[in-house]
């Protein structure tokens, strides 16, 4: 999931003008979200994300990722430990196939952009999924995002497929991938399963996935449209 | 939903297969907790128990912050799931000084101009969700449509529930609840045919469309008919009305419009050209007057949806005609270009299917679903010409064209002994096997652009299994009757034509070319990866080049034999493969020049450093090239050449001159290609009915072809300025030199990205 408005490159959707860029010396620490309990980041957290999402995501869906991998979550903060970026992430096989990192969710506060906050935050987390054995690392972003474009394609990410409207708001994205073991793509994966085809089944049934992963993918936080294979019903 | 829809609902969501992953899992429990609070509900052990102790009890175990996840809460559960109160996720939540429903009463009589404004508003959010937009937020949050679909509305559904026939109504009752309501009426059955006729073909739901009806339903109770009759009613309700004749005659169009768009959807045979008639409704639009009250997005909080409102384009209603009218004229166009002339060739119909796709503006979901329905909603493509026969003309216009083990006739031999009915059998068996991935190749390229393009790549290994299969059967039909046999292309050793082979190798090239150039039009390359896709798409189409070759050094002999035989018609066929071949092979022969002109230019401006690969870190070169070439490593027969191969061949090329020379040589090599496709008849090169596009399509490979050469110089003429045209790559360019690569759009053809080249200002 990426910056879900059309600013997402800007800034956030409820600001028309994006706040003055800030100047000063800046000493950013760098700390991993960690795995124990609930951080008291949290808010600050979603409050940075949800700015540039034009739906909000429940607490749950960031208690989801941050609970299983707080690991691979990684927070810039200032000398007062203000929150300034964060990226969110996951790990886990892919169809039973390759184990893939998944780069969820990653946000600058707008007056902080453009000291390579973002890069930093990326490299932490790709670095961490590497020690971690990760095979692959993927993530979609807007095609009209250059900002993320730039920070992937300078580590090596590479863009597999174009998603027409992925994006709740009608944006287009990039899937991009970054393989980080060679011979990934002979590890077989396997289809994901489907329910038996409702209503009748006459339409060509490619689209009837389930109801509630359909809105998965509306939300944009994972791939389901992916393969063929997500193609019920041949 | 009634309850037990609910269970249904619920148990639907369970999976077949033996379902151990996750949402298989989460599917389950769902329905089982579906079941458990029904039962919980109707059945005996109902009653109401208070939690609140056992709660504080179970919450004091956790610590401040602590969290428990049970195994089975999923991505999607927590996607789903929302936060009470906060009014961007809860639909219910009513903001202070705000209503729950909205203020507006649909049984109040109103005024012409605001009926007319209510239509009209209705045609624009219809086309809005034409565009991709859900009901929930176009066509349902219109106040009388939602009163019509309420659930405790029945048949004949009015506005009121009450009985309203005994009362005398006055004019702007009348207008109501007779002319709108009829009109409303209309519509949403036309929405039920539009969504009927999507449904049943292939489409990619969110993505092109959304088919949701959020819980309500398109009144079930009455039929398309039916609202016909009511329009008609309706349209003497105007008749008698006491409004002025310029707003009678705009009620009138509107009634008339509706009436027609519907009975299009009821008859495929009828003719869309009527409903382009919509500068009409433009010209009386005028005498509206606006009423924003009957339309509110407060109607979703009834519907059910868990998501918010996706934000909307706005439209103008200028803009909402302008569509309209593009959508209609690609239904008509979708029936001239399936029509009989073009359906008997099954590449001009791929032309035809590929001309569909390219229009401008990219035709909606409706449309493409319509030629998908005009395709294949028979069994057959066209009047006597089943997907069997399709698909068999296909292989004997490539690789067959006057044998007999592709004559129709040869299926017809009952006699067992008989080898034209052996090799029939072998033969059928094939298409049986390939006869899906055959006809999605039809299907696909009626999708969105992006989708093409992936379920093209996926198609390359399926292409490349049934190679498999094609092989196999191409065994066995040599051992019934020995096919001829003759030596290779450089003499060496003799080989055999294995039709069925070749004919699937053809497809797999082809595909896999165009999986190339799709990625280019939908921008998938970086700058720097362009030399490499080049060459690729060079190799591809010397492959596809040599093939034809291949199956043209078998036509030859074919007619030679045939014309000792005097087998007239089977020579007529013959003749007309030969000049197929010709064409095709002219195609192979201009992609490959063109792109192995592109690629040098490329490979050209990768030596000498003006366009660079990003740093990265993390990239190593076996790993970027196993992601890029993803869908083409599968492949077992003739395998892609390796990245060392790829490697190999950029060294060959020594100074900026002596590239250039070779650039232009392949233009010049690619332009000959042209005039002789320019030359080409309709029937010879198969373009029956796409001579517009077939004409202007080379227009822009010239063109593109041009700009080539002209970059070329350009690149030369720095080159020479600096005096380094003679010089090694070594001494590179940087610095002097900049270039851009076009975006899509402002490509000459979007399938050929030629860098633009300018010298760098000091
Ligand atoms: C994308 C985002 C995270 C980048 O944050 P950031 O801290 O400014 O990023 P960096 O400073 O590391 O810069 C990243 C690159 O983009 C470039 N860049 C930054 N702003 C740019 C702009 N407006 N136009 C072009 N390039 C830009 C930088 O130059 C840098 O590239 P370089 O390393 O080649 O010089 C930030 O813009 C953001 O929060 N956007 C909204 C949320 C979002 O879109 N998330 C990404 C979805 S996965």
């Amino acid at each position: 999931m990426s910056g879900n408005s059309k600013h997402a490159a800007t800034d956030g959707p409820t600001e028309t003008e994006p706040p003055p860029k800030f100047t000063g010396e800046l000493n950013i620490r760098y700390i991993s979200y960690g795995s124990e309990k609930e951080s008291p980041y949290l808010p600050a957290i979603r409050q940075l994300i949800s700015k540039d999402l034009s739906e909000p995501y429940s607490i749950y869906v960031y208690r989801y990722f941050l609970y299983q991998w707080g690991d691979l979550c990684f927070m810039a903060l200032d000398a007062h430990n203000n929150l300034l970026g964060v990226i969110v992430c996951k790990l886990e096989p892919h169809r039973h196939g390759p184990m893939r990192g998944y780069i969820a969710m990653l946000a600058t506060r707008s007056e902080y952009r453009g000291r390579r906050i973002a890069t930093m935050l990326v490299r932490l987390a790709v670095d961490k999924m590497i020690e971690e054995d990760a095979d692959e690392i993927a993530l979609e972003t807007e095609v009209t995002n250059i900002p993320s474009l730039r920070i992937y394609e300078n580590l090596g990410f590479l863009r597999t497929k174009r998603l027409h409207r992925y994006y709740l708001n009608g944006s287009t994205a990039f899937r991009l991938l970054l393989y980080l073991k060679p011979g990934i793509p002979y590890k077989p994966t396997f289809p994901p399963e489907f329910p038996a085809e409702s209503g009748g089944g006459q339409g060509q049934g490619w689209m009837d996935e389930v109801l509630v992963e359909r809105q998965v993918v509306r939300t944009g936080v994972e791939d389901v449209y992916g393969e063929r294979f997500d193609v019920a019903g041949r | 939903m009634p309850d037990d829809d609910l269970a249904d609902e619920a148990s639907q969501l369970t999976i077949d297969g033996d379902g151990n992953n996750e949402i298989n899992f989460t599917a389950k429990r769902l329905a089982q907790e579906a079941r458990q609070t029904l039962s919980f509900g109707g059945g005996s052990g109902r009653g109401i128990r208070d939690v609140t102790e056992e709660f504080a009890a179970a919450a004091k175990q956790l610590q401040p912050g602590q969290l428990v996840k049970d195994e089975y809460f999923t991505l999607f559960e927590a996607v789903g799931a929302l936060e009470i109160m906060d009014p961007k996720m809860d639909s219910g939540y009513v903001l202070p000084g705000d209503s729950l429903e909205p203020d507006f009463d649909v049984c109040k009589g109103l005024p012409a101009g605001e009926v007319l404004w209510i239509m009209d508003e209705l045609l624009r959010l219809t086309v809005v969700w034409h565009d991709g937009y859900p009901l929930s937020q176009t066509i349902f949050t219109s106040l009388h449509v939602d009163r019509l679909l309420s659930p405790d509305n029945r048949a004949p559904y009015g506005f009121s529930y009450g009985d309203t026939t005994l009362r005398v109504m006055t004019t702007e009752e009348r207008l109501v609840h007779l002319v709108l309501r009829a009109y409303c009426i209309a519509l949403v059955k036309s929405c039920a045919l539009v969504l009927h006729t999507i449904q049943s073909q292939n489409f990619y739901e969110e993505e092109d469309f959304v088919t949701h009806l959020f819980g309500r339903e398109l009144l079930p109770e009455i039929g398309a008919d039916d609202a016909v009759k009511l329009i008609d009613e309706a349209v003497s309700v105007v008749e008698v009305a006491g409004v002025d004749e310029a707003m009678r005659a705009a009620l009138f169009e509107r009634l008339q419009f509706a009436r027609t768009y519907l009975s299009l959807l009821v008859d495929e045979s009828t003719d869309w050209t009527t409903l382009t008639a919509t500068r009409l409704l433009a010209e009386t639009h005028n005498l509206a007057q606006a009423l924003p009250k009957a339309f509110s997005d407060k109607v979703q909080r009834q519907l059910a949806t868990s998501t918010p409102p996706r934000p909307m384009i706005a439209i103008s209603w200028d803009e909402a005609l302008q569509r309209w009218m593009s959508m209609c004229a690609d239904i008509i166009e979708a029936e001239r270009l399936t029509d009989f002339d073009v359906c008997q060739s099954p590449h001009g119909l791929q032309r035809a299917i590929w001309a569909f796709a390219y229009r401008e503006p990219q035709p909606n979901t409706f449309a493409r679903a319509y030629l998908q329905t005009l395709l294949f909603a028979s069994e057959q493509i066209a009047e006597g010409m089943a997907f069997f026969d399709l698909m068999l003309a296909d292989i004997r216009d490539l690789v067959l064209a006057g044998d007999v083990l592709a004559d129709p006739h040869s299926f017809l031999i009952e006699i067992p002994a008989d080898p034209r009915h052996k090799c029939s059998r072998v033969v059928e068996a094939f298409m049986d096997k390939v006869f899906d991935e055959y006809m999605n190749i039809y299907r696909m390229i009626c999708q969105n652009r992006c989708r093409i393009r992936r379920t093209f790549s996926q198609s390359i290994v399926i292409l490349d299994r049934l190679e498999t299969e094609a092989m196999r059967a191409d065994a066995e039909l040599s051992s019934i009757t020995p096919g001829t046999i003759l030596p290779n292309e450089g003499g060496s050793k003799e080989v055999g034509l294995n039709p069925l082979t070749s004919w699937v190798k053809y497809y797999k090239l082809q595909i896999m070319g165009w999986s190339i150039q799709l990625g280019f039009e939908t921008g998938i390359y970086l700058p720097h990866e362009l030399c490499m896709m080049y060459w690729y798409l060079m190799v591809f189409a010397q492959r596809k080049r040599k093939l034809l070759e291949h199956v043209g050094r078998f036509l030859v002999a074919r007619r030679k034999h045939l014309a000792s035989s005097r087998s007239a018609s089977q020579d007529v066929e013959a003749a007309a493969s030969r000049e197929w071949l010709v064409v095709l092979h002219r195609q192979a022969d201009f992609t490959e020049s063109l792109s192995c002109a592109l690629w040098q230019l490329c490979e050209l401006l990768t030596t000498l450093e003006i366009v660079k690969p990003p740093k990265r870190d993390h990239a190593r070169e076996q790993l970027l090239y196993d992601v890029r070439m993803k869908s083409y490593l599968g492949i077992a027969h003739e395998p892609i050449p390796t990245l060392e191969e790829y490697k190999s061949a950029q060294q060959s090329i020594p100074s900026i001159d002596e590239t250039c020379e070779g650039i232009n040589r392949a233009i010049a090599n690619a332009k000959s290609c042209l005039v002789v496709l320019k030359k080409t008849t309709p029937q010879q090169g198969k373009y029956v009915g796409t001579e517009e596009q077939w004409r202007r399509e080379i227009k822009q490979l010239e063109t593109t072809c041009v700009a080539v050469a002209v970059q070329t110089s350009q690149l030369r003429r720095v080159a020479d300025k600096h005096g380094k045209q003679s010089a090694g790559r070594e001494h590179g360019l940087k610095g002097l030199v900049e270039v851009s690569i076009p975006s899509p759009g402002s490509r000459y053809h979007g399938w050929w990205v030629v860098p633009q080249i300018k010298e760098r200002k000091a």
